[in-house]
């Protein structure tokens, strides 16, 4: 436990160290720092993934903090990974993607600061079993990032994205501190583990303390209806930020809610249908407003969302099963959604780097002006394909084991014999086959509008190499992780049986059949791959020498231009027009006019309902409340000192007449 | 095992055969004498040996793309029971693996679409892509409904229906049947959803995504279509074949299935036309409705007393 601990106090000393250093050094000291803090934090979590053992530290602080513990188990140690080795690839990332800034001289020293500080928090918010602590990691996780996302913070819209992130943040850290509260007060400590005694004793208390806490970590994870401060902040930060934001803080709600699930002995069968349906609707709303999107980086931040969805959707089949009564249902749900935790870490990261790459080469993050990049950006284009095929949740990628495990945990829940259980499952079952599919129509717009076709633009047009090695290296590297899981998914699943144990608390050995699925998956996609390559390489030899080129076939019509290919928003258009009334359309349009018109355009632009029947509603009415008190800000120093005066009275007042 | 061999052997041939019994039969309806049944066969054995001619918008995406839909299909290929009633691959929740590497094929066929550049190639891919997401929950709500009712989450469970769901397993025969049956022409791209005869590209799906393609990619596509036709259609005959039969008798059921899904989709052509693009849709609609009723119908069986 110690060794994590340096590790953690080594993230917070690299940055201030680096502050000493000349701008173009700092982002090597960092990543020299986080790089040794990922290793030592990594032992101690590989220690206890595979022995199944809890690590725990008590620190004595004074009075007003009692002694706060620290701990490591299988859950915690399973986020510890993910967290130290998602960052670490993002940070070396940041190597290539901040050189171009600091060549520009912005200014990257606080940038730097705040990015170990928020490795940092996170790996304490997962290793935190007091509340009063957890509570303040939490903050310096979402201060930190916060101030990570504003990076650019002269531009007026990235400074809006980041407030209103902020306010999110806020409005999610009411909710934890209501749970926690409502559940410390019945307790009488801040421990979780004397939560723990409290939440199974009543399960009105474990109701109310788990929805609360839905509500506060469902905000930071970005379920539906919270999730309105994912596809602002996302774009607004800078691509590693991105990556490290959605790729692993996120996970950090779905942590809280899955240590709030440890902590509760039996969910209730009303919050498992809430955690499952809510899920089912992220996903599927996730995906949708992706499909709508032509902001690369927008578009992924939607399709966070969707994996979000998808990852309940594992949790809530495990919870469901396990209010049932079936276990073994429970462990492939659970397993399914922790591991789809890993394999998103993975593949969106990969994802927000590449289109990262897009954007330091080509300065633009509208799909719509880019194309044929794939002759100039070769690697980063491989690299997106992969991503893509990943989250589309295709084999042989990671992204299909574990929405095979989803799927079989579903299948299996139909064992359950309830009519309300089978019902949900079946159409969990096609919902998640109707999330897959829209992914693949997304990421293939995505990548058939960025890559492949002709330049659309000047900005497309210019780009002559691909990014720095030490930007394609981290990506790389992901790419194979993707593969691996991908092709020995027997190994990984093993793995999940210890934290998976933490949160149904009764240890479950995954049954031969199962593991014998999974061999025979390897084996399979591992087959099929070869046959793939195998296939691919008679092809170039056998077809050498026998290829002319030509143009594109345009029906007889040979002066094709970049202008008559099919767009993003004609790409999706005739699937988003059978889902009309789902999205708020904002036309853009200048009529050709006269007899010889001079100008005319027309633009598309698609809004989030949420956004415009709920946000909007609610600010305003926040705004018209609140003019009510403008009164009181005089600008008057003498009414300010009043106001603390009267303040002080009252408080005063409070103490003495409740002793 | 010499099942399982026969297996390999309907895959490489009757694909063909199908396609040349569809255009038998459409000859036939139109009072022409039509061309040899083997002639779809031929066809491919001849664009094997063309050279290619290739837009010169293309990157190495298009030249893959079709080994990579070729194989998908294949692939997908074992994990469906053909004439011997069993899979080469037969493992729980196979349909979720079969699905999705068919799903691997089609990304790639999309993206191959897209690499030319061309607006016509654009416009089938996104059509395509849009149907898919309509037949592909629908597909999975039929096999789970099936599976859950049977107990059995191997595609051998589609055999169970008629014995083990009493008098509902007619009419969830029925529905099922139909819906797969409206798959084939989705994804087969026959009419009335595409006409692959057709020489206008404003109006195609598939034909139109393989513009660009040519020689043995072009051969490798069409063939890798009809493969999926009947993979699909082996899905039907398992569903039709009763599972008391001796494997002989079954193997002739399963053929004389599969040729008779081939001569009513070759009548389908001959009757109607295709549906206007936007009615398209509706149509592609009927397949989600009758994979709700086999589901309310499974539940009735289940639930309903």
């Amino acid at each position: 436990m110690n060794i994590f601990f340096w590790g953690v106090l080594l993230l917070f000393a690299g940055g201030i160290f680096a502050l000493v250093f000349a701008d173009k050094y700092k982002t090597k000291i960092i990543t020299l720092f986080s790089a040794i803090s990922a290793i030592l934090c990594s032992i101690p979590a590989v220690n206890v993934l595979c022995n199944n053992e809890i690590l725990t530290q008590t620190f004595e602080f004074n009075d007003i903090f009692g002694s706060i513990k620290f701990g490591i188990d299988p859950l915690s140690a399973f986020f510890i990974l993910v967290i130290s080795i998602m960052s670490l690839a993002s940070v070396i990332y940041s190597n290539g993607y901040l050189k171009g800034y600091i060549e520009k001289g912005s200014a990257v020293s606080s940038h730097l600061l705040f990015l170990p500080m928020l490795i940092a928090s996170m790996l304490l918010v997962v290793t935190c079993k007091n509340a009063l602590m957890f509570l303040i990691c939490w903050e310096i996780m979402s201060l930190s990032s916060f101030f990570l996302v504003i990076f650019e913070r002269e531009k007026k819209d990235i400074l809006k994205a980041g407030i209103k992130y902020l306010v999110f943040m806020h409005i999610s850290v009411i909710f934890i501190i209501l749970a926690f509260a409502f559940m410390s007060i019945q307790a009488g400590s801040f421990d979780f583990d004397s939560f723990k005694e409290i939440l199974e004793n009543n399960q009105l208390t474990a109701n109310i303390a788990f929805l609360l806490a839905f509500v506060g970590f469902g905000t930071k994870a970005g379920f539906v209806p919270f999730h309105n401060w994912l596809p602002d902040a996302h774009p607004a930060a800078p691509s590693h930020v991105s990556a490290i934001m959605s790729g692993v803080m996120i996970k950090t709600g779905i942590y809280g809610i899955l240590r709030m699930l440890s902590l509760i002995d039996m969910p209730s069968l009303m919050i498992s249908y809430t955690v499952l349906v809510i899920s089912v609707i992220s996903a599927l709303y996730g995906v949708l407003y992706a499909i709508t999107q032509h902001d690369l980086k927008r578009l992924l931040a939607y399709h966070s969302i969707e994996n979000i969805g998808i990852i309940g959707i594992g949790i809530g089949t495990g919870m469901l099963a396990t209010a049932y009564g079936h276990p073994y249902v429970a462990l492939l749900g659970y397993a399914g959604g922790i591991l789809h935790i890993l394999n998103h870490s993975i593949f969106k990261e990969l994802l927000f780097m590449s289109a990262g790459s897009v954007y330091t080469q080509t300065h633009t993050r509208n799909i719509e002006i880019l194309g044929g990049l794939i002759k100039s950006m070769p690697y980063s284009a491989i690299l997106f394909l992969i991503g893509s095929v990943a989250i589309c949740g295709l084999p042989p990628f990671n992204g299909f084991i574990s929405e095979f495990l989803i799927y079989f945990g579903m299948l299996n829940g139909v064992t359950i014999n309830n009519f309300f259980a089978f019902i949900t499952f079946m159409f969990a079952i096609a919902g998640l086959a109707l999330v897959g599919t829209m992914a693949i129509l997304c990421f293939t717009k995505a990548f058939s509008i960025i890559f492949l076709g002709m330049p659309r633009s000047e900005q497309a047009q210019n780009v002559k190499q691909d990014v720095s090695k030490s930007m394609i290296i981290p990506m790389g590297f992901l790419a194979i992780l993707t593969l691996v899981i991908g092709l020995l998914p027997q190994y990984v699943f093993k793995l999940l049986e210890n934290p998976v144990a933490v949160i149904t608390r009764t240890p479950l050995e995954l049954s031969e059949s199962t593991i014998a699925i999974m061999q025979q998956i390897s084996v399979i996609m591992s087959a099929f791959l070869i046959f793939v390559i195998v296939l691919i390489g008679l092809k170039i030899i056998l077809t050498k020498g026998k290829i002319q080129m030509h143009e594109t076939w345009g029906c007889g019509y040979d002066r094709l231009n970049n202008h008559i290919q099919y767009t993003a928003s004609s790409y999706a258009s005739p699937f988003l027009s059978m889902l009309r009334p789902l999205f708020k359309k904002v036309f853009d349009i200048e009529k050709p006019r006269k007899l010889f018109p001079k100008s005319a355009h027309f633009s598309l632009h698609i809004e989030d309902i949420e956004e415009e029947y709920v946000i909007h509603p609610l600010v305003k009415f926040d705004e018209w409340f609140l003019s009510k008190f403008e009164k009181m800000q005089s600008g008057n120093i003498q009414t300010y000192i009043k106001y603390g005066l009267i303040f002080l009275v009252i408080i005063i007042a409070g103490c003495l007449l409740i002793k | 095992m010499l099942m399982k061999l026969l297996n390999l052997i309907i895959l490489l041939f009757v694909p063909f055969l199908m396609m040349g019994v569809i255009k038998k039969t459409k000859a036939f309806w139109a009072g022409r004498k039509g061309v040899s049944l083997f002639q779809p066969l031929y066809d491919f054995i001849r664009l094997m040996k063309k050279d290619f001619v290739i837009s010169r918008t293309t990157s190495f995406v298009f030249k893959t793309a079709p080994v990579v839909a070729i194989s998908s299909v294949l692939a997908a290929s074992l994990f469906v029971p053909m004439a011997s009633g069993s899979a080469l691959i037969n493992i729980e929740a196979g349909f979720v693996i079969f699905a999705y590497i068919l799903g691997l094929g089609k990304f790639f066929a999309l993206i191959s679409a897209m690499d030319t550049g061309s607006s016509f190639e654009g416009m089938g891919a996104s059509r395509e892509a849009c149907f898919t997401t309509i037949v592909e929950p629908a597909f999975f709500m039929i096999i789970a409904s099936i599976m859950a009712l049977t107990g059995n989450f191997t595609f051998t469970s589609l055999k169970g229906i008629l014995e083990n769901a009493g008098s509902y397993g007619i009419l969830i025969t029925i529905f099922a049947v139909a819906a797969l049956f409206l798959m084939i022409l989705i994804e087969g791209s026959r009419v009335p959803v595409d006409d692959p005869t057709t020489h206008l590209e404003l109006t195609m799906i598939h034909e139109v995504m393989i513009l660009d393609n040519s020689g043995s990619d072009l051969a490798l596509l069409t063939w890798g279509n009809s493969i999926k036709m009947l993979l699909i259609s082996s899905l039907i005959a398992n569903i039709l074949i009763p599972a008391h039969f001796s494997a002989l008798a079954s193997t002739a059921l399963y053929l004389f299935i599969i040729f008779a899904i081939s001569v009513i989709i070759g009548t389908v052509e001959s009757g109607m036309a295709r549906i206007r693009m936007s009615h398209v849709f509706e149509f592609v609609f009927i397949m989600s409705s009758f994979a709700l009723v086999v589901l309310s119908l499974v539940v009735a069986r289940m639930f309903g007393g």
